[in-house]
């Protein structure tokens, strides 16, 4: 395959994952904020084709959970109402990509509640959280990367420019933000920062720190191809017709970081949803009740959740297919940029 | 010998820096440890100046920084407010969890890597090298997080392996032989994280980097003199691809750090990171700041290692360079 | 013209080029050819030493007074891949210096894009290919279609044909003289091969370790050469050439 089309088929490939989670309106049943009190922690619905009477049905149909006496979040299936699964189904409203106001799912089982994917302590949906957290995670993966790439090229393209002691200072500044193990680094940005802050502020914050983060790398790249391309005899050329700096770096040597720049995204962003994942999983990170893929799995941290409710590990499985699409796409930007690399 | 000076002045400048950059930091965050207890209808706040005072942090900033400055070189890290002890000796014990955890995962690491990349290296393409390469794709795409959740509930399901702690409550009345095992069974599901999420990387470097050096023509005329494979490959081979390799373990210890962080909080490992992060949530000043430089410190400690080795395989870090 | 800089590191030089002709710099590399070339062109500045060019010693000017200099003296580069940004177009280069005198409109522009291409021998359809795909002799057109789109009065070539292979050579030695004529422009071109200069020149002027050791036309200077370094470059010539005028180097 060559080397373009292998970049389109990742690209294509997380598009659709990306796709999906973007749609997390259409494709989950319920609002991620909706309770259920009655119904903690239950476990995946199941689909059934055939009902207690052998009788076969084309549609899918579930028993709604009912649970049993005296016991704490253990069900058992009413096998006395069959309830249908219904395809576009009129249920809560939502903003389509966060725009078109809308009502319709792709699925439901009123009056039972089709939780695919089991619920948590206060009976939400699973899956609706898992759809809804992903827009969060990702969300904080892209604009963490985006923040990190805008500093790093900023900053690189000065020191690399300039030269000087503006290069010394910002290359020794580097080195220190290099110097931390990331994720102490992360931590301790983030102990910098009020605790309990509002729940629309947390998650900027939270970006802006993860972009801050790992800036030093990605600088450094672009400093050595702005080195690279300053001595240019087309550069000293257009020097010689009277081009501003400004003109310089915009017309031919910003150009050139293009690859260093994709490649630097497709690495930063799986890291930096790992990074969100992690904050919030300690609690440091967005708050409920805003799901994330993080404060999801911090659920498992109790021990109780941990034996009893397999399915609270799910959000994990979640970020493997983009974890797989964006390695896929890394490699195949490396591959295209630089022909001549070993991926 | 200049090499190795200059890098110990780096690191030591650098240690300095970041001492500064998170001294400054903590002090500027809006708030301290007794916002709590200012909050509190029942606590007058003369009690809580008083305190503030006890502690000083009432005392400007870079008198403070100095102050703590002068303590540290004297092994004084500060005091922890909600352990109500001093903080050195409380890091000092979670130090020696984290660095039991770190340095046995890196061992693992690397001592399955290059037997594994040595080996995909000889037989480029074979089966072998593809089971590898395979593995190696495979254990990429799953996060640390993941990976450690996942073993966890496997823990927790099977009953197999305990699901956190050091050792079990009843360690102490435990033989001696029994004693080991239990410190084993422990440590094995952490280390197993760390290890399986290191490995990747490590074997995919190990690998090019022997592929490299084995179609050197060194390499071929050795092999002419029959030499065997073994000593081929360990004592002529890998010298020669150190150099890389040294930088990579250099480069390893920052991420095995922040790895065994979460690690450790997820499987209850009593190490840094658990006691970093509770730090974080109740603001304990002088904690999070020993813990943050703590784990720089051996990250720097780590990277001169790396450097100590390159100086003694690579001879070409020991020849003067001529004057520019 | 008169110009008499001083070459950095090395010793004095002096020379003039009257306008309308032909002034070849033949040495052999390290001779200080190239640091001679960037400072008349203004890239760099003698330590010492006066530069005239149109009444006016250029070397002692400011930046903001350079700059209406700098239009009238061109300099082309030795090779012209590195001169050339491989991702822009053939008429986004050679309008580029248009573009950076802000006095022209987008119309004038492109129009005189065009003109200048075809000037150098290019046709229109390879105006909108990207450099890189250009071929040696293409681009050695378009670097001098770029050069002369401010209309200088002095083209410094310095080592412009050395990177060319034999015919596109002789193509572009072509075109130069073609130029010259139409414009009355002033070459000064500097090179290694004498053969060359001989062809092209009507003056030579021999340079050896930042000195001018000899100086006269081509054919008195093939004939009796005063200087040893003029008489290595003459034996460094091809056995082929016996009458200067013949391009036969190839």
């Amino acid at each position: 395959m060559t080397k373009r089309r292998k970049l389109v088929k990742w690209l294509v490939v997380l598009g659709a994952l990306h796709g999906v989670v973007a749609c997390a309106g259409f494709l989950s049943p319920y609002d991620p904020t909706e309770q259920d009190r009655e119904r903690p922690y239950a476990p995946p619905v199941r689909l059934h084709f055939r009902d207690t009477q052998r009788r076969f049905h084309i549609r899918p149909f579930l028993y709604p959970l009912r649970v049993r006496e005296g016991s704490f979040a253990q069900f058992d299936e009413d096998t006395a109402r069959v309830t249908p699964v219904r395809f576009f189904v009129d249920g809560s409203s939502y903003r389509l990509l966060g725009l078109v106001p809308c009502r319709l799912h792709l699925f439901g089982a009123f009056p039972a509640r089709i939780c695919l994917l089991g619920t948590d302590g206060y009976g939400r949906d699973q899956l609706s959280r898992i759809l809804y957290g992903g827009q969060v995670s990702l969300a904080a993966g892209l604009l963490g990367a985006g923040t990190t790439l805008l500093f790093g090229l900023g900053i690189g393209t000065a020191a690399g420019y300039y030269g000087g002691w503006r290069d010394d200072v910002l290359m020794r500044l580097a080195e220190l933000f290099m110097a931390l193990p990331w994720l102490y680094l992360l931590l301790g940005l983030r102990a910098f920062l009020p605790l309990s802050v509002r729940p629309t502020q947390p998650f900027l914050l939270i970006v802006i720190v993860i972009g801050l983060v790992g800036w030093a790398r990605p600088a450094r790249l672009i400093r050595s191809v702005v080195l690279s391309f300053k001595e240019r005899d087309f550069v000293r050329a257009a020097r010689g017709f009277g081009a501003s700096d400004g003109y310089i770096l915009i017309r031919h040597i910003l150009p050139e970081t293009s690859s260093v720049l994709l490649t630097q995204a497709a690495i930063l962003v799986p890291q930096y949803i790992l990074a969100e994942m992690a904050l919030s999983f300690l609690g440091l990170g967005v708050p409920e009740p805003l799901a994330s893929w993080g404060n999801l799995l911090a659920n498992l941290r109790q021990y109780s959740v941990l034996m009893s409710y397999w399915w609270m590990y799910l959000p994990a499985v979640a970020i493997v297919p983009f974890f797989i699409g964006y390695l896929g796409l890394a490699s195949a930007l490396q591959e295209w940029a630089d022909p001549s690399r070993w991926a | 010998m200049r090499f190795l000076l200059r890098r110990l002045a780096h690191a030591v400048f650098l240690l300095f820096a970041v001492s500064i950059l998170t001294y400054l930091f903590a002090s500027l965050v809006p708030g301290d440890y007794f916002d709590e207890m200012r909050l509190n209808p029942q606590i007058a706040p003369q009690t809580v100046v008083a305190l503030r005072a006890q502690y000083r942090l009432d005392r400007p900033l870079p008198l403070r920084y100095v102050r703590w400055l002068d303590s540290v070189v004297h092994g004084d890290l500060g005091y922890s407010f909600s352990y109500n002890s001093p903080v050195a000796p409380l890091l000092l014990v979670r130090a020696r969890n984290t660095l039991v955890l770190t340095l046995t995962a890196a061992l693992l690491a690397w001592g399955l890597a290059l037997p594994l990349g040595v080996r995909s290296a000889e037989h480029v393409g074979g089966l072998p090298d593809a089971l590898v390469s395979w593995m190696t794709a495979g254990l990429l795409v799953v996060p640390d997080v993941v990976l450690a959740l996942g073993l966890l509930l496997f823990a927790a399901r099977s009953g197999w392996f305990p699901t956190g702690g050091l050792v079990s409550i009843d360690f102490d009345s435990l033989s001696l032989a029994r004693k080991l095992l239990d410190l084993a069974l422990h440590i094995m599901l952490p280390v197993s994280v760390l290890v399986l999420t290191a490995l990747p990387l490590l074997v995919r470097h190990v690998r090019s980097a022997m592929i490299g050096v084995l179609e050197a023509p060194f390499l071929q005329a050795a092999r002419g003199h029959g030499i065997p494979r073994r000593r081929l490959l360990y004592r002529y081979a890998l010298p020669a691809a150190a150099n890389p390799l040294i930088s990579l373990f250099g480069f390893s210890v920052g991420t095995l750090l922040s790895g065994s962080l979460l690690v450790e909080v997820v499987m209850s490992w009593p190490g840094l990171g658990p006691l970093l992060v509770e730090a974080i949530l109740s603001r304990d000043l002088y904690v999070v700041i020993g813990g943050v430089l703590l784990s720089t410190l051996f990250l720097v400690i780590g990277n001169l290692i790396a450097d100590l080795l390159l100086y003694w395989a690579d001879p070409r870090t020991r020849v003067e360079s001529p004057a520019k | 013209m008169n110009s008499g800089p001083v070459v950095p590191a090395i010793n004095e030089v002096s020379f003039s080029i009257a306008p309308g002709i032909t002034l070849a710099l033949v040495g052999e590399s390290g001779s200080g050819k190239t640091t001679l070339a960037l400072c008349l062109a203004c890239f760099e500045r003698p330590t010492s030493g006066r530069i005239w060019f149109g009444g006016r010693d250029i070397a002692a000017l400011k930046e903001k007074q350079l700059r209406v200099v700098r239009p009238q003296i061109q300099l082309v580069f030795q090779d012209p891949a590195s001169s050339l940004n491989p991702r822009l177009t053939a008429h986004e280069i050679v309008t580029e210096p248009l573009l950076l005198q802000r006095n022209w409109q987008e119309r004038q522009m492109r129009e005189r894009g065009f003109a200048l291409l075809e000037r150098v021998g290019l046709s229109m359809e390879v105006a909108s290919r990207r450099a890189r795909e250009l071929s040696g002799g293409q681009r050695q057109r378009l670097v001098i279609a770029r050069a002369l789109s401010l209309e200088p009065k002095l083209l410094i070539l310095d080592e412009a044909l050395s990177a060319l292979d034999c015919s596109t050579q002789a193509q572009i030695a072509n075109l130069l003289v073609e130029l010259q004529t139409s414009s009355a422009l002033t070459f000064l071109f500097i090179t290694h091969d004498l053969a060359m200069a001989a062809h092209l020149a009507d003056e030579i002027a021999v340079m050896n370790r930042g000195q001018i050791v000899e100086q006269g036309a081509p054919e008195r200077l093939l004939a009796s050469p005063q200087h040893d370094a003029t008489r290595s470059l003459i034996a460094a010539m091809p056995r082929a050439i016996v009458r200067p005028h013949v391009f036969g180097a190839c």
